[in-house]
């Protein structure tokens, strides 16, 4: 077996100096034991599984289309307990923060008469919905399920570099890996005590349950896709057949007297809860986007005569906005007075004259992102990118600051992977996936992302990313 | 009780999947007689094909004529084979039963998806094949048969019998005796015309591709023997009892689904329209044949199907 070092930065297997961290040794000793045609065969397999099960996702803006297999890498990550612990704690206490913050700039909005961000950062995004100033969602409850995405600098640091409050996508992956991995790879899980993943969807359903209105009763839970066209459709039909329960989309669903129901071949039954897998402006034409055709009319007064919950609660979507990030170290402070257990990356705000004047200068230094994009779009690699493109980009955020920030390039942290008969360094990410129900819970594991182009950043699916298995050990026993 | 979008689904995709079947099994049969008596009759074998145009109509209208046989024959082969713009073309059958199954997937088992997916994913690979020569073509076909089988087995092994099964049931019954009738509609006016125009033993060699071609040969052996009478023929494929893809057998099972369906206090409107159906086609016989009605009552037999499917999209669909 061949294993190429990194030449830069971090990395999760090998220490500076080529050896193996404690904790991968086993698993580098299994994979040495194998030869290449072992390897091969077996990845062969992992294909063939994969594409007859149709695990796969949709890449928009091409033909019909296209579904295509998310790519795995079967060089699973490893993750020790204590530093899980770590990761844990300090998402716990984010996700905290996060839903204080939204129930104060939906009620009270003492954070921004305190001076703790600018008012108008919050109000005058489109996320922000003042249609739903004073309204409290069930169990005071915005963000039932958040992915928050978790990179390492070049000392091995977790740094959180966003949130994702509104539909994060990507544990259906999670499952889906650790199923396959288990069943072609069989030897690696057999000698690790890796913490199981299966009883994800149980929390979930238990998670949506908890917030139903109607107490005492068996509540009706449904999924609201998009439909078969959208990226993330496998996850949401993965969830509804994992949960057992109905996948809805928009024409599934009417409102009668404020109370929301499902067409069904016999007659209509009401629904209860609403895991929604899609934005808050196509949730309602008559509420926000009129010429949605994904929603359901009347849909949001129901909400408001608190007939029924959403997961996650409308307007959740601001409190992950990439400029009220800059502003977590600040909020945890102020909701919780504690200092931060994650540290985050430096943020530049393009809305600071200062701060606009420093990303104008060091361009080439800095990643800029705009506020709303999600996936990758929308993005400049300063470092890697053309004066020419890097100029046009200027002109464009000069047209609107505010919709800018920027960030130093981190370097993130490399694994090996298996690239044409090698294992090749290639950057990942981690996204771990967090419930808050009757209390938090973070999934132990999470969705290792990693670009698969060599000194590539980008490590989203729709931009040739693929997928790790991700393992949480489980403690020592004392 | 189930979704109006997901029984939709699952209607469509029986539907989907037994059409698939039906001109798999058809393709395979036309052209092993086509053929067989290339050499005897040209006639025939054109007839063959043109019958097989007939049923599975989705051919571009304007195509222009074919000289040779030979050219008729490969043009019907890929078009319904692995043509994915004719909307008969086994391939547009399989990616249609899939995009439902897709869509409905919470209501399926993993074996049902994946004996499914794998099938059109083979089939998918052939297209781009494009199966040149008739022994690829008939070991593509056959691969795509057995596909399909394990498929439907899959269906009846491992889903629930709840209200989506029974809609998946109902597509699957009325496709099998609406192509049925389609066939017999388009088979029997040359068939039953008073002078054969062609030597016995090809006429034969007809009535029995007939008899495989809804997979009934063996069937029909078992009732009457070696012996092709071309009365028996069709007293067999219109009313017997048990064999699947008799008309009667058919209309029953559709009925059967249907009264399954409608709620207890009443009968459907579609449920009365087949109920109705299955009755004559229970009392009646050999008259009708011998009296030559055989053709006008074929044409009513598809008018009810036509109008049952309107009738449980409306009630059961909200289309």
């Amino acid at each position: 077996m061949k294993w190429v070092t990194p030449r830069s930065g971090f990395d999760e297997v090998f220490d500076p100096r080529g050896q193996a961290r404690p904790h991968y040794a086993a698993l580098i000793s299994i994979l040495e034991s194998f030869t290449k045609e072992d390897v091969e065969r077996r990845e062969r397999l992992q294909q063939l599984t994969l594409r007859n099960q149709g695990v796969t996702f949709t890449v928009y803006g091409e033909k019909d289309g296209l579904e295509r297999i998310f790519p795995f890498d079967f060089v699973p990550r490893i993750i020790p307990a204590a530093e899980w612990k770590g990761i844990q704690d300090g998402l716990v206490q984010r996700i905290t923060t996060l839903n204080l913050f939204l129930a104060d700039i939906y009620q009270d909005q003492k954070c921004l008469k305190d001076g703790i961000l600018p008012a108008e950062l919050i109000l005058s995004r489109k996320e922000y919905k003042r249609a739903l100033l004073g309204l409290v969602p069930p169990r005071k409850i915005y963000t039932h399920v958040v992915g928050t995405d978790i990179i390492r600098d070049d000392r091995g640091e977790y740094l959180v570099l966003e949130d994702n409050c509104r539909v994060p996508s990507g544990v259906s992956y999670v499952l889906e890996n650790r199923n396959l991995l288990s069943r072609v790879f069989p030897e690696f899980l057999g000698s690790y005590p890796v913490r199981p993943i299966k009883d994800y969807p149980t929390l979930l359903l238990e998670t949506l349950r908890f917030v139903a209105p109607r107490r005492g009763q068996n509540p009706v839970v449904v999924i609201l896709s998009p439909g078969i066209h959208n990226s993330a459709y496998f996850e949401h039909s993965f969830l509804a057949r994992e949960m057992g329960v109905p996948l809805v989309e928009g024409r599934d669903l009417l409102v009668e007297g404020n109370h929301l129901f499902m067409r069904r071949t016999h007659g209509k039954r009401q629904v209860d809860v609403i895991y929604r897998r899609i934005d808050d402006d196509f949730l309602d034409p008559l509420a926000f986007r009129r010429d949605s055709m994904l929603g359901v009319p009347g849909l949001l007064n129901v909400y408001r005569e608190g007939n029924v919950a959403l997961a996650n609660a409308p307007g959740a979507g601001v409190a992950d906005d990439k400029s009220v990030y800059a502003y977590m170290p600040r909020l945890i402070k102020y909701y919780l007075g504690e200092d931060p257990l994650l540290p985050q990356v430096p943020t530049y705000l393009g809305h600071k004259k200062d701060d606009f004047k420093f990303i104008a200068e060091h361009l080439d230094q800095l990643v800029v992102k705009t506020t709303g994009d999600a996936g990758g779009y929308g993005m400049l690699m300063g470092p890697f990118a053309a004066a020419k493109e890097r100029e046009s980009y200027l002109a464009a955020m000069k047209k609107n600051p505010g919709n800018y920030i920027a960030q130093p390039l981190v370097e993130l942290s490399t694994h090996p992977t298996h690239i044409g008969g090698k294992f090749e360094p290639r950057r990942v990410d981690l996204r771990p996936f967090i419930l808050y129900g009757d209390r938090i819970r973070v999934l132990p594991g999470g969705l290792t992302r990693v670009a698969l182009r060599a000194g590539s950043y980008v490590v989203n699916s729709s931009q040739g990313g693929g997928s790790k298995d991700t393992w949480v050990l489980a403690p020592r026993e004392a | 009780m189930i979704l109006s979008r997901v029984a939709d689904g699952l209607y469509w995709m029986g539907r989907y999947l037994e059409r698939a079947e039906n001109t798999t099994r058809l393709l395979l049969v036309t052209e092993e007689l086509s053929t067989e008596v290339l050499g005897l009759d040209e006639d025939v074998a054109r007839g063959e094909w043109r019958d097989l145009r007939a049923i599975f109509p989705g051919f571009a209208e304007g195509e222009p004529p074919f000289r040779h046989l030979a050219g008729l024959a490969s043009a019907s082969l890929l078009g319904l084979s692995i043509d994915p713009e004719n909307r008969y073309s086994v391939f547009h059958s399989l990616k249609k039963a899939r995009d439902n199954a897709r869509s409905v997937r919470e209501a399926l088992s993993l074996e049902v998806f994946i004996n499914l997916n794998e099938t059109y994913r083979e089939l998918e690979g052939e297209t781009r094949r494009h199966l040149a020569d008739p022994a690829t073509f008939r070991s593509a076909m056959q691969s795509t048969h057995r596909g399909l089988m394990s498929t439907v087995g899959a269906i009846e092994h491992t889903l629930t019998r709840d209200a989506g099964w029974l809609f998946l049931k109902l597509g699957e019954s009325l496709e099998r005796v609406f192509r049925t009738v389609v066939i017999l509609r388009t088979k029997l006016p040359a068939l039953v015309s008073d002078e054969p125009k062609v030597d016995l033993p090809l006429f034969y060699s007809q009535w029995r591709s007939l008899l495989r071609g809804l997979s009934c040969l063996e069937n029909y052996r078992k009732v009457f023997g070696a012996r092709l009478e071309p009365i028996d023929v069709l007293q067999f494929l219109l009313f017997d009892a048990q064999t699947p893809r008799s008309v009667r057998y058919g209309a029953s099972a559709v009925k059967e689904h249907l009264d399954r369906i409608s709620s207890a206090s009443d009968v459907s409107q579609p449920a009365r329209i087949v109920g109705k159906l299955a009755a004559e086609l229970s009392y009646q016989g050999h008259d009708l044949i011998r009296d030559g009605q055989i053709l006008s009552f074929l044409d009513h037999v598809l008018a009810e199907l036509g109008r049952a499917h309107e009738a449980l999209s409306a009630v059961y669909f909200g289309s």
